[in-house]
C-alpha cells in the first residue's frame, strides 16, 4: 500500500472550549496506481482526511503512513519536505495566484527545492505542451479561461514529478464539459503510475469509470452503507 | 548542497522581487516613507558634520586667548595698559587690542558684526586679510575703509556703489568705504562682518581712547594655552579670559544642543515610521493569508516565507537609503539644506547663505543604518514570522 492510514482520528482545539472531532477511527489503504474518490458532503471531514495524506498535519491519534514513512511524529518541517517530494496538490477553485504568469505558478513548487530558472522553465515546458497551454505560458494566470487554469493547477501538481496526486472538490466550480475534461486528464496520470485521491461529492467524479474506489466519509466517520 | 542553498536563495529573492512588483502601491508607499525618513535623517547629519568641519576651519582664525574686562558680571572696555602688565608673562607671543561689538540697521532689521582691528598685527597664520576674496585690509592710516562679507554687501545693496553710513551714538553719520570682500568659504564667520581699524571703530562706538573691547592673545606654543590662561587670570583679577578650545567648546555644544534636539524630532519620525511598518507588515489581507497557505501547501516551510519577508525587507530598505542618501546629498549640495538652516543656523539675524560640503563618514552611514533599516527589519520579520505560521489547511476546502 502507498497510503495506509489506521485507526486515525483528528480532533481541532483539543482540550478547549472549541474543541471539534474531524475524524473517528479511519482505516484506509490506497495501493500504487489507483485512484480513489472521498465522496461526502460539505463538513465531513473530507479536507481533513486529504490533508493528513498529504502531510499538512499529522493526525491526533492512530497511524498515518505515506510512501512508507510513519506521519505520526514526524515536526512540521519533515512533513512538509515529505509533502514536496511525494505529494502533488490540486486545490478547490486551483488556488492559482492570478498576478504571477501561469509559467511562474507552475514553478512555484520548485522554488524552496534551489531549481534553477533554466531547468524549471524546462519542465513547465514539457507540461505546458503536454497539455495543450504552452501559448499560455507568460499570461497573468487571473487572464486565462477556467478550464486552461485547471490544466495550469494539475501541471503544477506534477511539476515535481510526485507520485500521488491529492484533488480536494476539484470539480466544485466546473462545468460538466470541464469537469469531464479533468477526470480525462486524470485517467491519463494514473495510466502513468500515479496514485491519486480525489475528495469530491461530485457524482461525475465519483461515477467515472477511472475511479477504482470510492469511500463514503459521514460525520468524521468511513460510512460502510 | 551550498550550491542548492545558494541557488533556493536566488529563487526566493526573486520571488521577492516579484511580490513587492506584485503589491507595488504598497511596496512604493512604504518606501517613499523610508526614503524621507532616511532623507531627513542624513541630511542632518551631512549639515551638522559639515557645520562643524566649517566651524573648526574659521576657529583658525580666531586668537588663541582672549580677554574681556567684566564689572558687575557685564563686559566693558578695557584699558590699553593691561597689555603692559601683560608683558611678563613668558609664552606670549603678541597681544593685539580689539573692538568687537554689533551694528543693529534698523531698517534692515539686521544686525552687522562690527571689528575693528589693527591686522597688521596679527600673527601669520590667523590674519583675516588670508580670507578675502578680493581688496585688502584697511591699514591704520587709511580712514573709513572697510572690508565686508558677503551677507552685508547683499544687505546693503552695494553692488553699484562701495561707500556706507552708520549712526554714531550721537545720530552723526559716519560714512565707510568698502575696499574689501571676504572669501564664501569663511562665511560661517565672516558672513555678517565688518572689518575696520581701530581708530574707525572707536569713532563708530565713541570708546574713549585707551580702551578697547577686548585684547587678543597669541601664544608661541598651542600647548600652554591654558597655563598662560591661568597666569593671566592670576595678573589681571576681574579679566575674563577665553581660551580658543572654550570656544571650540561653545560651538561644538550649540550645535550638539542643534543637532541633539533635531535628532530627537526626526528619531519620533522614525518611530512613527517603524510603528506603520509594523502595522503594514502584522495586518494580513485575505489574499496573502491565501498566498501563504498555499505555498506552504505547495512545499515552502515557515522559513522560506520568512526569507521572502526579509528579502522584501531589504530590498525596500535598501532602495529608500539609495533613494534618502542621494536625496539628502542634493539637498545639502544644491538647495543648501534650506530645511533644517532654521534649526542649526538660527544664531544670526543675516543669516549665512553656505555654502555646504557635506560630509558622510563610514560611521555615520552606519549610524544611519542601524537607526532606520535594523528598526524596519525588525518591524517587518518579527510580525512576518506570525503570518508565516498561517496553516497551510486554510488553502483547502472545508
Amino acid at each position: 500500500m502507498l497510503i495506509e492510514l489506521s485507526g486515525v482520528s483528528k480532533i481541532y482545539n483539543q482540550s478547549r472550549a472549541n474543541e471539534v472531532r474531524a475524524l473517528t477511527d479511519i482505516d484506509l489503504g490506497v495501493e500504487q496506481g489507483s485512484m480513489v474518490c472521498l465522496k461526502g458532503p460539505s463538513g465531513s471531514g473530507k479536507s481533513t482526511l486529504l490533508a493528513i495524506i498529504g502531510c499538512i498535519f499529522p493526525p491526533t491519534s492512530g497511524k498515518a503512513a505515506i510512501a512508507e514513512r510513519q506521519l505520526a511524529r514526524l515536526p512540521d518541517r519533515f512533513l512538509t519536505l515529505h509533502r514536496r517530494e511525494t505529494i502533488g496538490f490540486i486545490f478547490q477553485r486551483f488556488n492559482i495566484l492570478p498576478e504571477l504568469t501561469v509559467l511562474d505558478n507552475i514553478t512555484l513548487p520548485l522554488l524552496p527545492l534551489g531549481v534553477g530558472p533554466k531547468e524549471r522553465k524546462q519542465r513547465a515546458q514539457e507540461l505546458l505542451e503536454r497539455f495543450g497551454i504552452s501559448h499560455r505560458a507568460q499570461f497573468p494566470a487571473g487572464q486565462i479561461s477556467g478550464g486552461e487554469l485547471q490544466r495550469v493547477a494539475i501541471a503544477r501538481a506534477l511539476i515535481n514529478n510526485q507520485p500521488i496526486i491529492l484533488a480536494d472538490e476539484p470539480t466544485a466550480h466546473l462545468d460538466t464539459a470541464l469537469s469531464r475534461e479533468f477526470m480525462g486528464i486524470m485517467q491519463q496520470l494514473k495510466a502513468t503510475g500515479k496514485t491519486i485521491v480525489i475528495a469530491s461529492h461530485d457524482p461525475l467524479v465519483f461515477e467515472h469509470p477511472a475511479i477504482d474506489r470510492t469511500v463514503t466519509i459521514k460525520d468524521g466517520r468511513i460510512h460502510v452503507p | 548542497m551550498a550550491q542548492t542553498n545558494f541557488e533556493k536563495q536566488i529563487n526566493i529573492l526573486d520571488y521577492a522581487l516579484s511580490s513587492l512588483w506584485r503589491h507595488r502601491m504598497k511596496s512604493l508607499s512604504i518606501l517613499l516613507v523610508f526614503a524621507a525618513v532616511i532623507f531627513l535623517l542624513a541630511s542632518f547629519q551631512m549639515v551638522t558634520q559639515a557645520l562643524s568641519d566649517k566651524a573648526k576651519q574659521v576657529l583658525a582664525y580666531t586668537p588663541e586667548i582672549t580677554l574681556q574686562k567684566m564689572s558687575a558680571g557685564r563686559q566693558e572696555a578695557i584699558p590699553l595698559a593691561y597689555k603692559d602688565k601683560l608683558a611678563g608673562i613668558f609664552g606670549i607671543r603678541r597681544v593685539v587690542p580689539r573692538i568687537w561689538g554689533y551694528y543693529f540697521d534698523e531698517v534692515l532689521l539686521a544686525n552687522y558684526t562690527v571689528m575693528g582691528m589693527d591686522v597688521e598685527e596679527m600673527p601669520e597664520g590667523s590674519r583675516l586679510d588670508t580670507a578675502l576674496a578680493s581688496g585688502k585690509m584697511p591699514t591704520p592710516d587709511e580712514q573709513g575703509r572697510v572690508v565686508i562679507g558677503h551677507s552685508v554687501k547683499k544687505a546693503l545693496d552695494l553692488e553699484g556703489r562701495t561707500t556706507f553710513s552708520f549712526f554714531r551714538p550721537d545720530l552723526s553719520l559716519k560714512t565707510f568705504t568698502v575696499s574689501g570682500e571676504f572669501s564664501r568659504s569663511t562665511d560661517i564667520l565672516t558672513n555678517d562682518l565688518i572689518v575696520m581699524n581701530l581708530p574707525d571703530a572707536r569713532d563708530l562706538y565713541s570708546i574713549p581712547a585707551g580702551k578697547v573691547t577686548d585684547l587678543c592673545v597669541y601664544v608661541a606654543n598651542p600647548k600652554e594655552i591654558d597655563t598662560i590662561a591661568r597666569k593671566i587670570s592670576e595678573a589681571l583679577p576681574g579679566v575674563r579670559v577665553l581660551t580658543r578650545p572654550q570656544i571650540q567648546k561653545t560651538y561644538q555644544v550649540v550645535f550638539g544642543w542643534r543637532s541633539g534636539f533635531g535628532s530627537i524630532c526626526l528619531l519620533s519620525a522614525l518611530a512613527a515610521f517603524v510603528i506603520l511598518a509594523w502595522d503594514k507588515a502584522s495586518g494580513l489581507s485575505p489574499e496573502e493569508r491565501r498566498e501563504i497557505a498555499i505555498l506552504k501547501v505547495l512545499g515552502w516551510e515557515t522559513s522560506d516565507i520568512l526569507a521572502v519577508r526579509f528579502w522584501e525587507s531589504v530590498i525596500v530598505s535598501g532602495l529608500a537609503c539609495m533613494v534618502g542618501m542621494t536625496a539628502a546629498h542634493i539637498h545639502v549640495v544644491y538647495f543648501a539644506a534650506s530645511l533644517f538652516r532654521p534649526v542649526l543656523m538660527g544664531w544670526s539675524v543675516l543669516r549665512p547663505d553656505l555654502h555646504l560640503l557635506p560630509r558622510m563618514e563610514a560611521g555615520d552611514i552606519l549610524l544611519i543604518l542601524a537607526f532606520t533599516v535594523i528598526p524596519y527589519l525588525a518591524a517587518t520579520v518579527i510580525p512576518a514570522w506570525r503570518s508565516a505560521t498561517v496553516p497551510a489547511d486554510s488553502a483547502l476546502g472545508g
